[in-house]
């Protein structure tokens, strides 16, 4: 409609200047047509006849506005356009060659299938209009731009689409002539992980116009996908891994379906989970138990549901490092106590443990459990940074601030903020506030805010009953997870309790520390409730009195965690637990692969993604320190590479300049399979230490991620190039357009508007409406 | 010591003399292990035995509390009651005196007319608040069913029991009790180097006598397996709690009560510890 009344299609008058052709100036135009109006005018006041004032205003408006359309029109209204000279301009074709084309979501067609219609021979086709004015040259894309010669080398194959190497591509091939435009063909599905905005930059500043066609939907009907899931790289042997896994479902909002967890096609974890209701993908939790060590590559998938539009996005997968090492742990314990009698008992038989205790049994005097040698903690607790260094976490029982030097107080908050090593606070009568550690070093690392002063007496001056409750952050947490499918004894067929059920059902337990906040940024993961009959000691306001019962932060490089209770150990012992019962081991175990779960060695290996493409150059960047954690620049470092056929390389590692103690390092895996890294350093003194990493080299899924088709990016590509966006229906007209986008070989074509059908219809209706109100009026 | 003793022996039998029967009649009536029946003399043997400084037990606050198993009946009955009263509530209170003084320990001590710590049958939940417990003269203990199920549940979660005061007549009763709480469980003879008598001070295990005479210890495994958990220390032919009680008084050799305490102590650490 447009076209038909205004002559052209509106790319023309986008792109067009505005202009009059009349040969006449413009000034004598302008007189005459003054002239003529002002008789008109006169003639209409010299012979009013019964005309009213108010009939002569509306007839004479008309008239004018009349003649104002006839000058205008006498003037040659026109648009001036650089069209392209025919055939002298070259456009580059990309087409997505990409798997995510494959998706068959228009009307059972695949976007393959559009692509091939417009790509076709037909009068009419995209490719045809644009070879009718242009030297087409055609590029397919997935990583990068290839120029092919024509439409049998789609494969629709390639596992990556990257927009920006593709176009940085395409341009570059084009550099040495002269370029109309870049034609995508595309879903806009791109899964690069980089920022468009410096590919688009320098298309803008080379004035390549980008004409975008969208193919596919933007949204699908019905389809569930498994988009991310998010997990620790590296756990002990025997660990609960929760791995959070973001669902976006179209079609099957609040459908509960399961989630099977594979470890190479053995079923490790299954979760029925809720759907997220709404657009936005939401998070659901998994755990999955990890008795065996090495790489294990594990694979979160919901099996496909009825109707979905795509069967390839159901599952993700995860390489995790399970270790089968030894965390050591020092357990720092003031006064004998079933604490660390229960505690130690909790995770005596876990090989992958070893909880060092220094336990004081009077003034000066200690006992020295779990110790590696005679020499170990022989002097008491550590005084040098590399005698503490070497546990991956700490415990500080009930012992108070005075019982370390300030020194060793330094020392304990840089174990946890410089060397990465997780710290754990107990709760006792010589802990926190009570215990003098308000205004110390630790309690910038506690993650509860501590006040009052260090308490006196025998006696405990407050105690609180407190019932344990999850929080929401504590139900999804490895370290609440403390049940087992095999935790029926008592259920009466109802099967195992769920994590929060279990935590409700456990007795209370007492805490003699008063602590009401959390710092900002702490997270509670399990809160206390006033249990009983209040005490003497609670504060008046308690009758819903409530602590945290477990709370962590991240302070630097490491974990903090407050566990502010007495007697956890009543979760062992209390009347209405069962022999049976491992609720208290399992949480102690977890609790002490936590707090050493991400704990650095001193060489710390981290890779650029822990799943790579064959051919893909992956980056390995190694952290190096020394007994005390100083960062180390004149190390040695290897990585020593095995791939899955056994075959082993070596990579050195140099040092990165910008940051101390780093060092990188790139590699390119050779075929398919597991990849072993394994980093050593060795330091001018001599020492070494090593650290190990696994890259899984397959082709990845993520063409299926996120696939629907992104409008949103093609378009601000578009709009940012100075081209345009189409859908498949509407890219007929876009080889007439990327003649109009002035770039390459032009050549200005007026074009007249004085002609435009609209003009017409305004003069007849100007003409009408004059001739009626006259009739009207009985002036005629 | 021995005085002492045998004025408790006498004043034993001369109470048992008063009701006119003698004790081991009384003791396993019908000539079996079954329970004594003092019940016309002293009211339902089904009962505990109500002693006279017991003023409640403590309020749980945390601190460590001494617990003092009571059982029901009247075994090995004398002026201080049934054999699991004897020396209640003193030696209690001397030995958490002696632990706080000695270790860095803060425990119940006393509190208002409460002494010295708790007593607690074994078939009350209340039990399970203290993982470590005394059980004095298991000569004298029939546990009932439900004691029975009880302490086995103790011992198997983490309890620890120290079993004190009690000599050869006594032994066949304790064992033919403990098969009944842990079937197949055999005491193992201790030589005086496991870690018990370490575990605060080094305790030389030849040097503690009692009146019976050369006290001997055993060990209550887990599955009999000198490797695992201690769940019980035996005091056999001992009677280390009638030196707490005493200590101070002159009944009893310095030295004796010394090596008392230092057990204690040592029990009390290592079970703490252990």
């Amino acid at each position: 409609m447009f076209e038909f009344l205004f002559k052209y299609r509106p790319a023309v008058f986008e792109q067009g200047d505005f202009a009059f052709g009349a040969r006449w100036p413009l000034v004598v135009i302008l007189v005459l047509g003054a002239a003529i109006a002002a008789a008109a005018l006169r003639g209409y006041g010299a012979a009013p006849g019964r005309s009213s004032p108010r009939d002569r205003l509306v007839l004479r408006g008309l008239r004018v506005a009349i003649l104002v359309a006839l000058v205008f029109f006498l003037l040659r209204p026109m648009l001036v356009v650089n069209a392209a000279v025919s055939q002298r301009n070259f456009v580059g074709v990309l087409v997505d060659d990409s798997r995510s084309m494959r998706v068959a979501d228009h009307d059972g067609a695949s976007r393959a299938d559009i692509v091939r219609a417009m790509l076709d021979d037909r009068q009419g086709a995209l490719l045809t209009s644009l070879r009718e004015r242009f030297q087409v040259r055609l590029f397919r894309f997935g990583r990068g731009a290839e120029r092919v010669d024509d439409l049998s080398r789609l494969t629709f194959d390639a596992n990556e689409t990257r927009l920006a190497d593709a176009l940085d591509g395409a341009r570059r091939e084009l550099e040495s002539v002269p370029v109309s435009g870049l034609v995508l063909l595309t879903d806009g599905a791109d899964n690069a992980n980089v920022p468009l905005a410096d590919m688009l930059l320098s298309l803008r500043a080379r004035s390549v116009p980008v004409f975008a066609v969208g193919v596919g939907a933007e949204r699908f009907d019905r389809d569930i996908e498994v988009r991310r899931v998010e997990t620790s790289r590296s756990v002990l042997k025997g660990s609960t891994l929760v791995a959070s896994v973001l669902v976006r479902q179209r079609g099957f909002g609040g459908a509960a379906v399961p989630l099977v967890v594979e470890d190479e096609g053995r079923v490790v974890g299954r979760s029925q989970v809720i759907l997220p209701v709404g657009d936005e993908a939401g998070v659901v939790k998994v755990r999955v138990q990890l008795d065996q060590a090495g790489p294990r590559a594990l694979t979160f998938r919901i099996p496909l549901q009825p109707g979905e539009q795509v069967t390839q996005n159901n599952g993700q997968g995860a390489l995790v490092r399970v270790r089968d090492g030894r965390e050591k742990i020092l357990y720092v314990e003031g006064e004998p106590r079933y604490e660390m009698r229960f505690i130690r008992a909790a995770v005596e038989a876990d090989s992958n443990l070893q909880l060092v205790a220094l336990q004081r049994t009077a003034e000066n005097k200690f006992l020295r459990l779990n110790v590696d040698g005679p020499a170990e903690l022989v002097g008491g607790f550590p005084r040098s940074r590399a005698e503490l260094f070497q546990y991956r976490a700490v415990i500080l029982g009930s012992i108070e601030a005075g019982f370390f030097g300030k020194d060793q107080l330094a020392m304990l908050a840089d174990f946890v903020g410089t060397r990465g090593g997780g710290l754990l606070f107990l709760g006792g009568r010589r802990a926190f506030a009570e215990g003098g550690y308000a205004g110390t070093a630790l309690a910038d690392v506690m993650p509860v805010v501590i006040e009052g002063t260090a308490a006196t007496g025998d006696e405990p001056a407050f105690v609180s009953d407190l019932a344990a409750t999850l929080t929401p952050g504590g139900l999804g947490a490895a370290v609440t997870q403390v049940v087992t499918e095999r935790d029926t004894i008592g259920r009466q067929g109802k099967g195992a309790p769920t994590v929060a059920e279990k935590w409700g059902s456990l007795p209370a337990v007492t805490s003699v520390n008063r602590i009401r906040r959390v710092k900002p940024g702490a997270v509670t993961l399990i809160a206390g409730r006033q249990a009983r009959p209040l005490r003497q000691g609670l504060p008046a306001e308690a009758a819903g009195y409530e602590q945290p019962l477990l709370v962590y932060q991240r302070y630097g490089r490491g974990l903090a965690v407050a566990l502010p209770v007495q007697d956890s150990w009543t979760w062992r012992m209390g009347a209405g637990i069962e022999v049976e019962d491992a609720t208290f081991e399992r949480f102690w175990r977890q609790m002490l692969r936590w707090i050493t779960s991400e704990v650095p060695g001193r060489v710390t290996i981290a890779t650029t993604a822990d799943q790579a493409n064959p051919r893909s150059p992956v980056t390995l960047r190694a952290e190096v320190v020394d007994s005390a954690f100083t960062r180390l620049n004149d190390a040695q470092v290897v990585a020593h590479v095995v791939n899955a056929a056994g075959d082993r390389r070596d990579v050195p590692l140099d040092w990165t300049v910008d940051r101390d103690g780093e060092y990188q390092g790139t590699f390119t895996p050779d075929g398919a399979g597991i990849h072993s890294i394994r980093v050593e350093a060795v330091s001018k003194s001599g020492g070494s230490a090593s650290d190990s990493a696994y890259v899984r080299v397959a082709e990845r899924d993520d063409e299926f991620v996120d696939a629907e088709m992104r409008a949103s990016v093609l378009k601000r590509i578009a709009d940012e190039t100075g081209g345009r966006f189409y859908t498949p229906a509407r890219a007929r007209s876009l080889a007439a357009d990327v003649a109009l986008s002035r770039r390459g070989v032009t050549v200005v074509n007026e074009m007249d508007l004085w002609d435009m059908p609209i003009n017409f219809l305004l003069l007849v209706l100007l003409l009408g409406a004059e001739w009626g109100c006259r009739k009207y009026r009985g002036l005629a | 010591m021995i005085v002492r003793h045998l004025a408790r022996v006498l004043l034993a039998w001369s109470a048992l003399a008063l009701v006119g029967a003698p004790a081991r009649a009384q003791r396993f009536p019908g000539g079996g292990g079954g329970r004594p029946d003092f019940s016309a003399q002293f009211g339902n043997p089904d009962d505990f035995w109500s002693h006279p400084e017991f003023a409640g037990n403590p309020v749980y606050d945390g601190r460590f509390t001494f617990a003092r198993i009571k059982y029901r009946g009247y075994g090995h009955f004398t002026n201080e009651g049934p054999g699991w009263a004897h020396d209640y509530p003193t030696a209690d209170e001397h030995l958490m005196r002696i632990l706080k003084e000695v270790t860095s320990m803060r425990p119940f001590i006393l509190q208002g007319p409460v002494k010295g710590g708790a007593l607690v049958a074994l078939d009350d939940p209340a039990l399970f608040r203290y993982p470590v417990s005394y059980l004095s003269e298991p000569g004298g203990w029939h546990p009932t069913a439900l004691e029975v199920a009880g302490l086995r549940k103790y011992l198997l979660k983490g309890g620890f029991v120290i079993v004190d005061d009690f000599g050869f007549g006594d032994w066949a009763n304790f064992v033919e009790q403990m098969q009944k709480v842990l079937p197949g469980v055999r005491p193992v003879p201790m030589s005086g180097k496991e870690p018990v008598f370490d575990s605060f001070y080094k305790v030389d295990i030849s040097n503690v006598r009692s009146v019976r005479g050369r006290a001997q210890f055993f060990g209550v495994y887990q599955d009999n397996d000198p490797r695992k958990r201690l769940l019980m220390i035996v005091n056999y032919s001992a009677d280390i709690g009638d030196s707490w009680q005493w200590a101070g008084q002159g009944f009893i050799a310095v030295d004796a009560t010394n090596e008392a305490f230092k057990l204690g102590v040592n029990y009390l650490v290592y079970a703490l510890t252990h």
